[in-house]
C-alpha cells in the first residue's frame, strides 16, 4: 500500500516538476498567436519524450548505464565529444533561462531588484543541492509546482471556445503566417522533448540502481507522469488563446503570463501562477544544472551521483557549482530571459538527434540489453520519433531566422 | 607497441589489393589473466554490426592471417 | 574464456576499482605484438593525456584542459570485463582518480561536505 503511494507521490512531483520555461514561454505564446489551433502539436511532443524517456529508463536498468556512458560507448570518443560538447552548450543556456524565470517571478512576488534576487536564488539552489536530500528536493519543487494548476482552473473560468479547442487536436497547419506556426510547431516539441530531463531521469534509474524488474515501473512512471503533465501544457496553451488572443497581446514577459491567472481568478490566481511558476522553474534549473554536471562525469568516467556525498564526488560537485556560476553570469548580462528561452529550446531541438540516436541504437542492441531490448512497438515508435526529430533539428534554426525568433 | 586507437579506421587490404573495407574493431578471447587478439573486424558490414544495425558477422580475418602492419593500412593474407 | 569485440565491450567503458569506484575511462588500449606473433591487449590506457590520439585537434583541447594526464595501467590489473571494466586493486594504488583526490580537500573545507 505503502508503495503505491510512494508511486503516486513521485507521479505528482514529476508532473509539477514537467512544467520549465520552455513549456511556459512557447505554450502561452502559441495560444496568444495561434489560438487552438497548434493543440496537436502537445499529444506528439507528450508520446516523444515518453518514448525517449522509457528507453533511456530501460537502458538504465538493464545495462546500469546513464546517456552519456551510452553515448561515449556506441559512436565512441569523437563523436561522442562532439555530442558532449553541444549538449553542456545547450544545458547551460537552458539554465541561464530558467535561473532568469526564477529571477523574474521572485522579482513579481516581491518587488526586489533582478540582479539581487538572481544571486539570492542562485545561492539558494547551491545551499539546497549541498544540504538536502535529493528526495526532499523532488518533493519540495515537484508539489509546489502543481500550484500551476491555477492555469487549468483559470482555462476554465475564461469559458474556451471548447469546439475550437477540439478542432485544435486534429493536425493541420495554418493558412496565414505558415512560416510562424511551423516555427510554433518546432518550439513546442523542443519545449516537450527537453534533453536535460531524459539525462536526468536517466542518471537517476542508475543511481537508484533499477534492475529489470523496475522496468514497468519505469514505463508507467514515464507514461503517467509525462502524459498528466502534457495536461499542464494544454491548459497553459488554452489560456493564451482565450485570454491573449484577439487582444494583440504578445507574452513578452513572465509577468504578462502571470496575467493569465490574475485576470480571471484574480490576486489569489497571480499569486498561485507566480508560485508555480518559481518552483516549477526552480525544479527545473536544479535537474538542468544536475544534467550539465552528470553528462560531463559520465564522458570523463569521474564519480558522479547526489546519491554519493558531495566529499565523495568532487569534480561532480565542483561542475554543478561552476555551471551554477556561469549561469548566472548569462544571466547577469541583461539578456531576456524570453528571448534566451526560446534560443535554449531551439539549440534543444537542434542537439537531439545526437543523443537520441546512440540511445535508439542501444536500446536495440541485443547484446546490451538481451531480451529487454526494443520490441515492434518501441522500433515503431522509435523510428517514427527519430524522422519527427531529424525533420525538427533540420528546421529549426532555419525557421528561426525566417521567423526572426518568432517575432516575424 | 601500438594502441588500438590507432588501428582503427585503416583500410584493411589482401596482398593482391583486394579491399577488405576498413578496420572497425577487433575482436578478442579473453581470460582471467589475458586478452589476446584473435581477429580484425572489418569492412562496411562490420560498421553496421558495431552499431548494432545488423546482426554480428561471425568471421572476421584471423589474426593469423595478418601479413603486415603499414602506417595507413593493414595487409592481409589472400581470401 | 570469452570472445568479445574489443572496441565494443572495453574500449571507452568505465572503469571501476575494487570497491566499486568509478576513476576513469577505457580510454585506449595498448597492443603488444605484431603479425605472426600471438597479440595481446597489455594496458589500458587512462586520462586526458591519450585523448589527443583519439580525436584529432579537439581531443588536444580537452586533453588541454583537462590537464594533460595519462596514466598505464596493465591488462593484469583488470579482474574483470562486464557492463564496466572493474579492477583488482584500488584507484589510488592505480595511480587513477586522482583529480577527485587532488579536489577532495578543498570541498571537504566547505561545512556539510559529508551531505
Amino acid at each position: 500500500m505503502s508503495k503505491i503511494f510512494g508511486v503516486a507521490l513521485g507521479i505528482l512531483a514529476a508532473i509539477g516538476g514537467f512544467v520549465d520555461i520552455g513549456d511556459l514561454v512557447f505554450n502561452i505564446s502559441a495560444g496568444a498567436t495561434f489560438g487552438y489551433q497548434l493543440m496537436w502539436v502537445l499529444p506528439i511532443g507528450v508520446i516523444g519524450i515518453i518514448v525517449y524517456s522509457e528507453m533511456c529508463g530501460r537502458v538504465a536498468a538493464v545495462s546500469k548505464k546513464a546517456v552519456f556512458d551510452t553515448v561515449r560507448e556506441r559512436v565512441g570518443f569523437s563523436a561522442g565529444l562532439g555530442a558532449l560538447i553541444a549538449s553542456e552548450v545547450v544545458n547551460l543556456m537552458t539554465l541561464a533561462a530558467e535561473l532568469g524565470g526564477v529571477a523574474i517571478s521572485l522579482q513579481l512576488l516581491c518587488g526586489l531588484p533582478y540582479r539581487w534576487l538572481l544571486v539570492l536564488a542562485v545561492l539558494g539552489f547551491a545551499i539546497v543541492i549541498w544540504v538536502m536530500s535529493f528526495e526532499w528536493i523532488e518533493r519540495v519543487f515537484g508539489y509546489g509546482g502543481l500550484c500551476l494548476l491555477v492555469f487549468a482552473v483559470a482555462a476554465m473560468k475564461l469559458s474556451p471556445d471548447w469546439g475550437k479547442l477540439g478542432n485544435g487536436f486534429v493536425p493541420h497547419v495554418a493558412q496565414n503566417n505558415s512560416l510562424l506556426y511551423l516555427y510554433f510547431v518546432v518550439g513546442l516539441l523542443g519545449a516537450a522533448m527537453t534533453p536535460y530531463e531524459v539525462y536526468f531521469y536517466s542518471s537517476g534509474g542508475v543511481e537508484e540502481e533499477w534492475t529489470p524488474k523496475d522496468i514497468g515501473l519505469n514505463r508507467a512512471n514515464a507514461i503517467i507522469g509525462y502524459g498528466l503533465g502534457g495536461f499542464f501544457s494544454v491548459a497553459l496553451m488554452t489560456t493564451g488563446a482565450a485570454l491573449f488572443l484577439g487582444h494583440g497581446i504578445s507574452p513578452e514577459h513572465l509577468g504578462t503570463i502571470a496575467l493569465g491567472a490574475q485576470v480571471p481568478l484574480g490576486t489569489i490566481g497571480l499569486l498561485l501562477a507566480l508560485v508555480g511558476i518559481l518552483f516549477a522553474v526552480g525544479g527545473a534549473s536544479i535537474d538542468t544544472v544536475f544534467s550539465g554536471a552528470y553528462n560531463l562525469a559520465q564522458f570523463c568516467g569521474w564519480e558522479w551521483g547526489r546519491y554519493r556525498t558531495n566529499a565523495n564526488a568532487p569534480r561532480f560537485t565542483l561542475t554543478w557549482i561552476v555551471l551554477l556560476v556561469l549561469g548566472m553570469g548569462i544571466v547577469m548580462t541583461g539578456v531576456d530571459a524570453v528571448v534566451l528561452t526560446e534560443y535554449a529550446v531551439i539549440f534543444s531541438v537542434v542537439a537531439l538527434p545526437l543523443t537520441y540516436i546512440p540511445i535508439l541504437l542501444v536500446a536495440n542492441d541485443e547484446q546490451y540489453m538481451g531480451r529487454h531490448r526494443n520490441g515492434r512497438l518501441a522500433n515503431v515508435l522509435g523510428g517514427v520519433y527519430l524522422v519527427v526529430i531529424m525533420v525538427v533539428a533540420l528546421s529549426a534554426i532555419p525557421l528561426m531566422i525566417l521567423t526572426n525568433v518568432g517575432q516575424n | 607497441m601500438r594502441t588500438l586507437s590507432s588501428l582503427q579506421q585503416r583500410k584493411v587490404v589482401t596482398e593482391s589489393g583486394d579491399s577488405l573495407g576498413r578496420l572497425y574493431d577487433l575482436r578478442g578471447e579473453l581470460t582471467a589473466q589475458t586478452l589476446t587478439v584473435t581477429g580484425l573486424v572489418t569492412g562496411k558490414r562490420g560498421l553496421l554490426e558495431h552499431f548494432g544495425v545488423l546482426p554480428r558477422s561471425t568471421s572476421p580475418i584471423p589474426w593469423g592471417d595478418v601479413v603486415r602492419i603499414e602506417r595507413k593500412r593493414i595487409v592481409v593474407r589472400d581470401r | 574464456m570469452t570472445q568479445i569485440d574489443i572496441a565494443l565491450k572495453v574500449l571507452d567503458h568505465q572503469i571501476l576499482d575494487r570497491d566499486g569506484r568509478r576513476c576513469g575511462n577505457v580510454d585506449d588500449l595498448e597492443i603488444e605484438g605484431g603479425p605472426g606473433e600471438t597479440a595481446r591487449v597489455t594496458a589500458i590506457l587512462v586520462g586526458p593525456g591519450v585523448w589527443p590520439q583519439r580525436a584529432g585537434w579537439i581531443g588536444r583541447i580537452a586533453s588541454f584542459v583537462g590537464g594533460g594526464r595519462r596514466v598505464r595501467v596493465p591488462w593484469g590489473e583488470v579482474r574483470e570485463v562486464e557492463s564496466h571494466v572493474i579492477l583488482r586493486k584500488s584507484a589510488e594504488e592505480l595511480g587513477l582518480g586522482r583529480g577527485d583526490d587532488r579536489l577532495r580537500p578543498w570541498i571537504e573545507k566547505i561545512p556539510g561536505a559529508h551531505r
